[in-house]
């Protein structure tokens, strides 16, 4: 069977077509009973503490522009600090027995903005000191996802944290406790991070293979943590995804960036969990981020609905276009509401269609 | 049984590595000036890079194959000659590269006609996302298209209809109708199969410039990548049947030694068509390592993904073709024809693997400075081959391929 005629069967076949025969064509890895079952739970709430990495796309560009463009290393960058925001998510888990456990996922860029947001904004700086919040999921090496780190260190060294093993060596030097600097163009170096805190709790350093070879890390039934090893623009390789499993509804991707690419995150998980049903995602989902557009994108929108996921709650690198366009195409994405004016800051593309679920915004599955 | 072109009394081998080496050291200066991500200029943005190198390229087969100068680079020259001409030609199709990239495309067609193969138009056009980083990946994206189309034509022109028409005539008349026919064909495989891409760059798509793409239904992919990925499959054939079949099978269809119509159309036509198997090849190859693609798949699941892949596989193996007639004086030259065809391609396919191997393998990621791993949507594997053929192009036509060939007068 083609491509076309797989997707086209797809569309006309419905969800539970969707998921088993129709499927069957890119479903070659895993036999029935190879397949992981990790569990469930019975819910899911996301809580978007901060997706405004920065404030300001334009500066954020022009700082890409002027030191060598996306595949420049970003430690070599002396980045416009008064643009810096950051990335963070509170991800409350309700098992189907037990109570909820909560975790972060990223640690944001600016530790001004990060603070902010941890103890003015939500409840995550209290959460983090009395220890209610013990573990960490680094989705990937970037700026705006890590460098925040003394924010988190500082309130919880002992942390557990998950973090993908492509790291270099200055992310490392980071996380021990450790600055780095970049030159300027006229040769002043300039600070880009710091951690006064160093890590001293458990880190989970995480690969392809997973924790007992079968791609995934358990955090616990129905939560897992699969690291796919992609290359990153701005020298940066590997990302963790979290699976969640809801009882009744299906499977929920929760990404910090998604670069892997969210068709793929549900193709791996209909390939390789068991009785597999698509539900929904939360996150980035990196399309659009720099407001610019390209015909793989409109694939995208193709494909998001040939998955049919029942909602779509992005924001982030997703870019305000992309969720505008795959709205109207039909895409069930999760509005946003106008909590995020309240904050001190605001993105510059923040749009009133608020198809982003921006700071502030609670998500349920 | 025919004897090779190439068939010389001795060559060594020896030389043609130090070659290799050393023009690999310069184009890897070249990279880390230019290209680097913590080099100098980091003009890898990605787009910027690729389409100046593209044009780079361009310019030197413009001079070479499409104007034919100089007029027989396959002659030894006296080192002295040999190093005056290659400088001038270097300094030719440097100033040809940035006429055409930045007086042309940026400041005449741009500004005055078409508005996305210039950044300052965009940016003055305003609108969403039109700032100057967009606006320049989206203007060297149109004129990275505009090349590979060029390129192809060039090319493919070269090997299909030779001098004709104009066989007659002097080598200017030659060379400037070969510009404009080029140009032309140039100008509608453009229109046909980037535009419809370029007027989608934008947040919004230009429907009432360019048409959907048409290759959707067979692709899965809106992207012009499928385009690229066609052309450059056709390429490889062009390039393999032009260096290591020695023109055939089309020159078998030249009267006189000159080429005709039916020997273009057929020699067009038949690389187009071996181009499509080579896609058809490549898609069922890649299906079996990462099986099906889907409309939307990103990275190795992504279609458009896989055929620009398939174009810079083709692209290593052409890259590698250069070398071997170049550097390593086609070898081998003693066997009949058929069978140092096959040789030849065989070698031509492995030494591509080769390449490709280098560049996901850990040492291009200390000579390049790439991120390790493939498929990341800014990695472009193009770049750095088309500034590799670029470097080679310019020692093999504007110098003679000096020192490795020198003339009888300095021993050989």
């Amino acid at each position: 069977m083609k491509r076309r005629d797989f997707l086209k069967g797809m569309a006309a076949t419905g969800a539970a077509a969707s998921v088993t025969g129709g499927l069957g064509v890119i479903s070659k890895s895993a036999h029935a009973g190879d397949k992981i079952d990790f569990g469930q739970i019975k819910g899911l709430e996301v809580e978007v503490l901060s997706e405004t990495s920065w404030f300001d796309n334009d500066i954020f560009k022009k700082n890409l522009m002027d030191y060598g463009g996306a595949m420049t290393n970003q430690y070599t960058i002396p980045w416009d600090w008064n643009n810096a925001g950051g990335y963070m998510t509170k991800i409350t888990v309700y098992p189907l027995q037990g109570d909820p456990k909560i975790i972060l996922m990223d640690t944001g860029w600016n530790n001004d903005w990060v603070d902010y947001i941890y103890d003015e904004k939500s409840d995550m700086g209290k959460l983090l000191t009395s220890g209610k919040v013990d573990t960490m999921v680094l989705s990937h090496w970037h700026l705006d996802h890590f460098w925040g780190i003394e924010s988190t260190l500082k309130r919880s060294p002992k942390i557990t944290m998950y973090a993908p093993k492509t790291y270099f060596p200055e992310d490392m030097k980071l996380l021990k406790g450790g600055k780095n600097v970049a030159k300027t163009k006229d040769g002043k170096e300039v600070v880009v991070n710091k951690n006064t805190v160093p890590h001293q709790g458990k880190l989970v350093l995480t690969d392809p293979k997973g924790d007992k070879g079968d791609g995934i890390y358990r955090l616990m039934p129905g939560v897992a943590l699969k690291m796919y090893d992609v290359p990153i623009l701005l020298r940066v390789r590997g990302e963790n995804v979290m699976y969640f499993n809801v009882k009744d509804k299906g499977i929920v991707t929760v990404t910090g960036c998604c670069h892997p690419g969210i068709l793929t995150l549900n193709a791996w998980a209909r390939r390789n969990v068991k009785d597999y049903k698509p539900y929904g995602c939360y996150g980035g989902l990196h399309i659009t981020l720099f407001e610019t557009w390209d015909p793989k994108f409109d694939d995208i929108i193709k494909g998001v609905k040939a998955f049919q996921l029942k909602k779509v709650g992005c924001n982030h690198c997703t870019g305000w276009i992309w969720g505008e366009k795959a709205s109207a195409a039909g895409v069930p994405i999760v509005k946003g509401t106008d909590k995020y004016k309240s904050y001190k800051r605001t993105s510059t593309v923040a749009k009133a269609s608020n198809v982003f679920l921006t700071n502030g915004d609670t998500v349920v599955f | 049984m025919s004897k090779s072109p190439d068939s010389v009394e001795r060559f060594n081998y020896l030389y043609g590595l130090i070659n290799l080496a050393v023009v690999f050291c310069i184009v890897w200066v070249l990279w880390f000036l230019f290209m680097h991500a913590d080099g100098v200029m980091k003009l890898y943005t990605p787009m910027y890079g690729f389409s100046l190198v593209a044009i780079l390229l361009a310019s030197v087969i413009l001079l070479g194959k499409v104007l034919g100068w100089p007029a027989d680079p396959g002659q030894a020259l006296p080192a002295g000659k040999a190093i005056g001409q290659g400088i001038l030609g270097v300094v030719l199709s440097l100033a040809i590269m940035y006429v055409v990239y930045f007086l042309v495309f940026w400041l005449f067609i741009g500004k005055l006609g078409v508005a996305y193969f210039s950044p300052l138009a965009l940016v003055a056009g305003g609108g969403t996302g039109a700032e100057p980083w967009n606006a320049r990946e989206w203007s060297s994206t149109a004129i990275l298209y505009f090349a590979a189309a060029f390129l192809w034509w060039a090319l493919v022109w070269d090997l299909a209809f030779g001098r004709w028409p104009w066989q007659k005539d002097s080598c200017w008349v030659v060379g400037w109708s070969r510009l404009f026919v080029v140009s032309f064909f140039s100008m509608v495989t453009f229109a046909v199969l980037f535009h419809p891409h370029v007027c989608m760059l934008f947040p919004e798509a230009q429907k009432m410039a360019g048409a959907n793409p048409w290759w959707e239904v067979w692709a899965s992919t809106k992207s012009a990548f499928f385009s690229l990925g066609v052309v450059l499959c056709t390429l490889f054939w062009v390039v393999f049947s032009d260096l290591f079949w020695e023109g055939r099978p089309w020159s078998w269809l030249e009267r006189g030694g000159e080429a005709n119509l039916a020997k273009g159309i057929v020699t067009f036509l038949g690389t187009l068509f071996l181009g499509l198997v080579l896609v058809y090849v490549f898609t069922n190859i890649f299906n079996a390592i990462w099986m099906e693609p889907y409309q939307g798949g990103q990275y190795t699941d992504g279609p458009d993904w896989r055929f620009i892949h398939m174009g810079e596989i083709s692209g290593f193996c052409v890259l590698f073709a250069f070398i071997w007639k170049y550097y390593f004086n086609n070898w081998p030259n003693g066997l009949p024809l058929l069978l140092r065809a096959i040789v030849r391609s065989v070698l031509g396919v492995a030494g591509g693997l080769l390449i490709y191997w280098f560049y996901y393998s850990p040492l291009a990621v200390l000579v390049l400075g790439k991120v390790p791993g493939r498929a990341q949507p800014d990695d472009q594997p193009l770049v750095w081959t088309l500034l590799f053929l670029a470097v080679l192009l310019m020692q093999v036509q504007f110098f003679h391929n000096w020192p490795l060939r020198r003339a009888e007068s300095q021993g050989k």
